[in-house]
């Protein structure tokens, strides 16, 4: 079956405590990440207030970064041409406003193996508060759902996706909640996720004197992601990493079959360059006619 | 490939071809499609083939004609046979691009399992129920996750003269499981259930050559609504409380229909009193999905993305489709008649749906009526009606109900009604702290 991903309802805390990913291994097939809680992501819908927003491209071709923060933390959002219909509507919303946004999830991982996710929006809209707040209330839903599963889980012993499945849930929580559990490491920081429904409750019934009984810190969250440039000013840069990548083609290439893909990515990310900005590289590449793809693991150079 | 493997397929394309080609020439053509271009042996041989006129097609059998059991066969097969006993046959026939044309169909069953098979060229074939033959250069492909053989130009049938074939005898559900409608699904085989007929009507059709009626129509329980079809007559009436068992489910597009065959037994049972409210019958998108499909089915979610042939469309004249580019599929360049709707996705978080909406539905959800949209697309074009409502549902939460069936791109409903949603925020957001402190 080829059915359309869910959008996921998540918060920022649990999205960006996420390091687990399932790389696609065959063409066609979708890449996902799963969080702390076992939800299996490859699209997400979110909502929150943008609080920032940059171009970081150029005037003609723009690279919008920008920050939508929920109740307790950001989302790292990344809009580049390949979403053009978000790359319009973004260019008209006003900072800070309440917005809603479905896309797919991707993650970075940087050179100190901590790993990022952001999200690429394919729609980016304005809302009013109260749209903000029915997605305040599903995510909290959703989230304090997993919670309840993950701690059933945990009691269970060595219970099965078979025996989950049994249990009531459904294949995909079933695969996620094993997935994560044996995945992570260690058990989900269950603090952490209540403190945020918790922030989730405030917001929604400020007159009800919510305590769950956390202290209301914020989670440690970086400011930014610095995705690493080389260089000032983005037309000289995107020059630049042109320049890189091709010299790297000609340097992989060693049978005329062109650049081994996931050679080609081990040494971009060790000049400093993210996959998403190679594939996007490439991709201007192989719009100038520098660059074809021999088959699908190959990138070679005309 | 290296040369010495190829070595039987050149012999094979040898003997195919004689002397229409010589060995140089076919060992650089196949070293071509193959290491240049990268097809795949079958396909290279046929290209070849079919470039140097071989004639003698019928009799080609290329070197990995497979000889497989019906229960091996896996529905990509490009060059089977196959031994087995005709265990049903019909021959019909059909229009192909407005010309009938005679094919024959069947089920075919060895011990290992039953299949049904077409064959698009019978010329003077006849096949009797109940002999084995031998069907050889099949093709095979699936629709609906179950496996077709088809004997097209190459295929041949022969008599197996001699061949036995025990067939095991077919397994009769000892009890049929009785079910609630709204579990039933796809695949399932015998089934019980209780419930209240909604609608019948009766319908005149022509089965192999026999007139026939049917006896269809809706029945519902509590939990769900689901088409029937009775095949012979039980005397039914709308308003009935029944007890249907015995009935044996088919599926159309996903949506599972409730058939009253020969071993069908029906009784009436005390009034249930309980139908399905639909508008009460929500269903998360992940029940749905496990479900397959089914008729009036509510649900609520987000409108997440609009597809394409949003906004202005013109239907045809003559069978009411969508045209495209002015044009109908089936009648051509005709004038169209314009109509609104929309083609969104609704996810609820469990699951995503493609829904279609009409003009009515359309017009109350994003307030752009159809003489609006006229008016927009004159002035603007009709590109900018789309671009309109699109941005006027997007992200809006829809309470949808109509019928729904799946294919594979996942479930889609066309929608028979439609408005928008609010959420009880302050109720629901108590109703988790509630639970959530009860919890911790």
């Amino acid at each position: 079956m080829n059915a359309r991903e869910t959008a996921w309802r998540v918060f920022a805390t649990e999205l960006n405590s996420t390091t687990l990913e399932i790389k696609a291994t065959e063409e066609k097939q979708p890449s996902y990440i799963v969080t702390p809680l076992g939800a299996k992501i490859n699209r997400v819908l979110i909502a929150g207030v943008m609080t920032e927003k940059e171009n970081i491209g150029s005037e003609e071709e723009p690279m919008w970064k920008a920050r939508i923060q929920d109740v307790s933390g950001s989302f790292y959002v990344n809009v580049g041409r390949f979403q053009p219909e978000a790359s319009a509507a973004i260019a008209d919303i006003e900072i800070p406003s309440f917005v809603a946004a479905v896309g797919r999830v991707r993650t970075y991982t940087t050179d100190d193996q901590r790993v990022f996710v952001s999200v690429r929006p394919e729609h980016i809209v304005p809302i009013d508060e109260s749209v903000r707040n029915e997605w305040i209330l599903e995510t909290a839903k959703s989230t304090w759902k997993r919670l309840k599963d993950t701690k059933k889980v945990l009691g269970m012993g060595d219970a099965t996706e078979q025996d989950l499945i049994k249990a009531g849930m459904s294949p995909t929580e079933a695969f996620g909640i094993t997935y994560a559990l044996d995945n992570y490491g260690q058990m989900p920081d269950s603090t952490l996720y209540l403190k945020t429904i918790q922030a989730a409750l405030r917001m929604l019934l400020p007159d009800r004197n919510v305590d769950l009984g956390f202290p209301e810190d914020y989670s440690d969250e970086p400011d930014e992601i610095e995705i690493p440039e080389n260089g000032e000013g983005s037309g000289n840069n995107a020059a630049q990493l042109e320049d890189m990548i091709l010299r790297l083609l000609e340097e992989l290439d060693t049978d005329g079959k062109g650049a081994p893909r996931e050679e080609l990515e081990r040494r971009a990310e060790a000049e400093g360059i993210s996959s998403i900005e190679l594939e996007e590289v490439s991709n201007t590449l192989m719009d100038k006619g520098l660059v074809y793809e021999p088959n699908l693991r190959y990138l070679k150079r005309i | 490939m290296e040369m010495e493997e190829l070595t039987p397929h050149i012999q094979e394309l040898q003997r195919v071809l004689g002397d229409k080609i010589d060995e140089e020439q076919l060992k650089t053509e196949l070293n071509k499609y193959l290491n240049e271009y990268h097809v795949n042996i079958d396909a290279a041989k046929r290209g070849i083939i079919r470039k140097y006129g071989g004639t003698d097609t019928a009799t080609f059998v290329t070197g990995n004609s497979l000889v497989k059991k019906v229960s091996e066969l896996t529905g990509s097969e490009q060059n089977v046979d196959i031994t087995a006993k005709v265990v049903f046959v019909d021959n019909k026939e059909i229009t192909v691009k407005g010309l009938p044309k005679q094919i024959i169909s069947g089920i075919l069953a060895d011990e290992t399992g039953s299949v049904s098979f077409t064959v698009w060229e019978p010329g003077a074939l006849v096949l009797a129920k109940g002999s084995v033959y031998h069907f050889r250069n099949c093709y095979c492909r699936t629709w609906n996750d179950r496996v077709q053989v088809n004997l097209g130009n190459r295929g041949r049938v022969e008599p197996a003269d001699g061949v036995k074939i025990e067939l095991p005898e077919r397994q009769i559900t000892a009890s049929p499981t009785e079910i609630k409608i709204g579990k039933i699904k796809e695949g399932m085989g015998s089934v019980t259930v209780t419930g209240k007929v909604i609608s019948v009507e009766t319908r005149e059709i022509t089965a192999k050559g026999e007139q026939k009626t049917v006896y269809s129509g809706i029945i519902a329980d509590d939990t769900g609504k689901i088409q029937f079809s009775a095949w012979s007559d039980f005397g039914l009436k709308e308003g009935e409380s029944l007890c249907i068992q015995n009935a044996y489910i088919r599926s159309w597009k996903g949506i599972p229909q409730l058939n009253l065959g020969d071993r069908c037994e029906v009784s009436r049972v005390d009034e249930v009193t309980d139908v399905v409210d639909t508008s009460a019958n929500v269903k998360t998108v992940d029940e749905i999905t496990r479900i397959g499909g089914g008729l009036d089915i509510t649900l609520e979610g987000l409108v997440v993305d609009v597809r394409q042939g949003s906004g202005i469309i013109r239907r045809c004249p003559q069978c009411n489709r969508s045209m495209l580019n002015g044009a109908c599929t089936t009648h051509g360049i005709v004038e169209g008649v314009m109509d609104l709707r929309l083609k969104v996705v609704i996810d609820d978080g469990t699951g995503a749906i493609g829904a279609v909406i009409n003009k009515n539905d359309t017009e109350k959800l994003t307030g752009v009526t159809m003489q609006a949209a006229r008016g927009l697309a004159a002035v603007k074009g009709e590109a900018v009606v789309g671009r309109e409502i699109t941005s006027k549902i997007l992200m809006k939460r829809v309470k949808v109900t109509g019928n729904v069936m799946s294919d594979d791109y996942g479930p889609s409903m066309i929608v028979k009604s439609a408005s928008l949603e609010k959420i009880d925020l302050e109720g629901e957001a108590n109703k988790l702290l509630d639970e959530v402190e009860a919890a911790i």
